[in-house]
């Protein structure tokens, strides 16, 4: 696995001796990553092909639903239900343990969102997802109403009643979010800046004080998508080359190559120490020496 | 007759593109400002139909009151309803996506024809799919099915760059302008006989543009037909030979005249007004001209 070290200490966070794992290879767009802690299972999603999958060591892939409507970025809610941004068809839904969808979101203010991109489980239940229109443009993305109708591209928040706010409204293309180990920072990306910015979060769920956290960097194909920390406060972040990580402070610590154009990342296993990654046409597993945050479920 | 041109917009050099005539309005894209403007010459108003198109360029109304749109950012023609929201079209020919749609017109009987061209500005979102190997006019209809179910098919096999399309008023001529603006490339005026099954016979040649030692003469664009069944074609601008005009051909394919377009770089051409005797261009240079009586 070909790997760019910024500083010394990076091989404490990718081992010289990892390898690049293929669980997938034959997506038409791999979105979506996320690790079931409870069934010890890997979900992702392929928009183009329609399609919620998921995979477990010595299983294999298997269907969790399909068609599903273009659906975009995963997660698991507290109770363990698949909790998902629907991207092209615009809302955010959540899969029950019975198979049926309850929808959580669809307008703001009396506007259709845009199409949900991707998504994040705060503690205290509550639901962020960032709402690009990505979908109402992208070619064979679509779903059923291709026309824009707000105005800006903003981050929600679903608070644990279904009340809907609006979190921040700022960016240009905002895409990737994740909170810090304590919650008290939110992080999010901006696909068209190629940037991560940084927030604190207040105790009513709003955020502060938004900056500019870090660019990302290099000239290679690849732009800020997925985004995700770790127990030690390290961000990863889709970008040019593949996965690009960062210090708590926002400084380069390395990049991961990875071979197509790596578009999300979930960690996973057991100890949280795999990092699974997706790009348009394939799934890899990476494992690592430092432990992601888990997705929590109760 | 003399015809005189107004300069009805001006966006100061971004391309204006396909344009429709809504019984009161013309409707013109704008096309990298992504909306879709329009022009009521009974009041002189003009407002913004739609926004976030996407790329929006040939725009046409259907049999059904909606209208379509080719939309060259997503590579599909889209259509849109009069309650502001707006759908896809088929996107596929053979089972793969088609390329850029450029121009489209109506078939007045439920359908399409549109030219689908590259463009040198990349779709929007990641590039999964590969152009077509060809450029080609592309009929779009609704299939046999009962529910609404969009099919496309090939109609040209022998186009290399097809730009504007036009219909006659008794459907059985497809009119089309094959058009590279490089030298040696083929820049004609093509008439091509339909067939009952829809398929197209061989072409016969309107008119081609030259190129000499000041450049190529630049080809047509956009093509209209006036309700005798006269094709109007606009091509050409100020660099090299004849310059921006209108030209007039018979259904026969003769020259009934031209005339003479101010210096801009015509794309389109369409009627609109009372009776639909204004002839109205839209230009690469980002005009919007109207003559009141375009009769010859």
């Amino acid at each position: 696995m070909d790997v760019d070290m910024a500083v010394p200490g990076f091989h404490k966070v990718v081992p010289s001796d990892s390898k690049l794992e293929v669980i997938a290879n034959d997506l038409l767009f791999g979105e979506g990553p996320v690790w079931n802690s409870k069934s010890g299972e890997f979900f992702w999603v392929d928009i183009i092909n329609d399609t919620i999958w998921k995979y477990k060591k010595g299983v294999g892939r298997q269907i969790v639903m399909r068609p599903s409507y273009k659906a975009d970025g995963l997660t698991f809610d507290l109770e363990g239900r698949l909790v998902v941004a629907g991207w092209a068809w615009r809302r955010v839904w959540r899969l029950e343990h019975d198979g049926s969808i309850t929808t959580l979101c669809t307008e703001f203010e009396g506007q259709k969102l845009n199409t949900p991109n991707d998504i994040v489980v705060k503690s205290d239940g509550s639901i962020y997802f960032t709402d690009p229109s990505g979908a109402l443009n992208n070619v064979e993305m679509h779903g059923d109403d291709l026309q824009r109708y707000m105005d800006y591209h903003g981050v929600f928040r679903i608070d644990p009643s279904g009340k809907v706010t609006l979190v921040v409204k700022d960016f240009v293309y905002p895409n990737g979010l994740a909170f810090s180990a304590d919650e008290s920072l939110l992080y999010i990306n901006d696909t068209r800046e190629n940037l991560i910015k940084v927030y604190e979060v207040n105790s009513d769920g709003s955020v502060q004080n938004g900056r500019i956290f870090c660019k990302l960097v290099g000239s290679e194909a690849g732009v800020a998508d997925g985004m995700k920390v770790d127990v030690e406060g390290n961000i990863y972040c889709t970008g040019p080359a593949g996965i690009q990580i960062f210090s708590p402070d926002g400084n380069l610590l390395g990049r991961i190559k990875i071979p197509g154009h790596a578009t999300n990342l979930g960690f996973g296993d057991d100890d949280w120490k795999g990092l699974y990654i997706t790009t348009y046409s394939s799934v890899f597993k990476v494992r690592l020496g430092i432990a992601g945050l888990p997705v929590k479920i109760n | 007759m003399n015809w005189s041109f107004k300069n009805i917009f001006d966006t100061g050099k971004r391309p204006l593109g396909g344009m429709a005539w809504d019984g009161q309005k013309m409707l013109f894209a704008d096309v990298n400002d992504n909306s879709i403007r329009s022009f009521d010459p009974s009041t002189n108003a003009l407002s913004i139909e739609r926004k976030y198109t996407n790329r929006v360029n040939g725009i046409a109304f259907g049999d059904d009151g909606a209208l379509y749109g080719c939309q060259e950012g997503s590579r599909r023609v889209i259509r849109m309803l009069n309650d502001g929201s707006s759908t896809s079209t088929a996107t596929h020919l053979l089972g793969v996506p088609h390329n850029h749609p450029h121009l489209i017109v109506s078939d007045r009987q439920g359908g399409f024809l549109f030219t689908d061209c590259y463009h040198p500005m990349l779709a929007s979102g990641p590039q999964v799919f590969p152009m077509l190997k060809h450029q080609s006019v592309l009929r779009l209809h609704l299939g046999p099915r009962p529910q609404s179910h969009w099919e496309i098919q090939r109609v040209t096999f022998d186009t290399i760059r097809p730009r504007g399309v036009a219909l006659s008023p008794d459907r059985k001529t497809l009119y089309v302008s094959d058009t590279t603006n490089e030298f040696g490339g083929r820049r004609e005026i093509r008439a091509y006989p339909i067939f009952e099954d829809g398929t197209l016979g061989p072409f016969v040649l309107f008119h081609t543009f030259g190129e000499d030692s000041k450049g190529i003469h630049r080809g047509a664009e956009g093509l209209t037909i006036d309700q005798q069944g006269n094709l109007f074609a606009v091509a050409g601008d100020n660099r090299s030979g004849p310059g921006p005009m209108v030209y007039i051909f018979s259904p026969e394919g003769q020259i009934i005249t031209t005339h003479q377009l101010p210096d801009c770089i015509p794309t389109n051409c369409a009627f609109g007004g009372p009776n639909l005797q204004s002839l109205f261009v839209s230009t690469e240079d980002g005009k919007l001209l109207m003559t009141d009586n375009a009769s010859f």
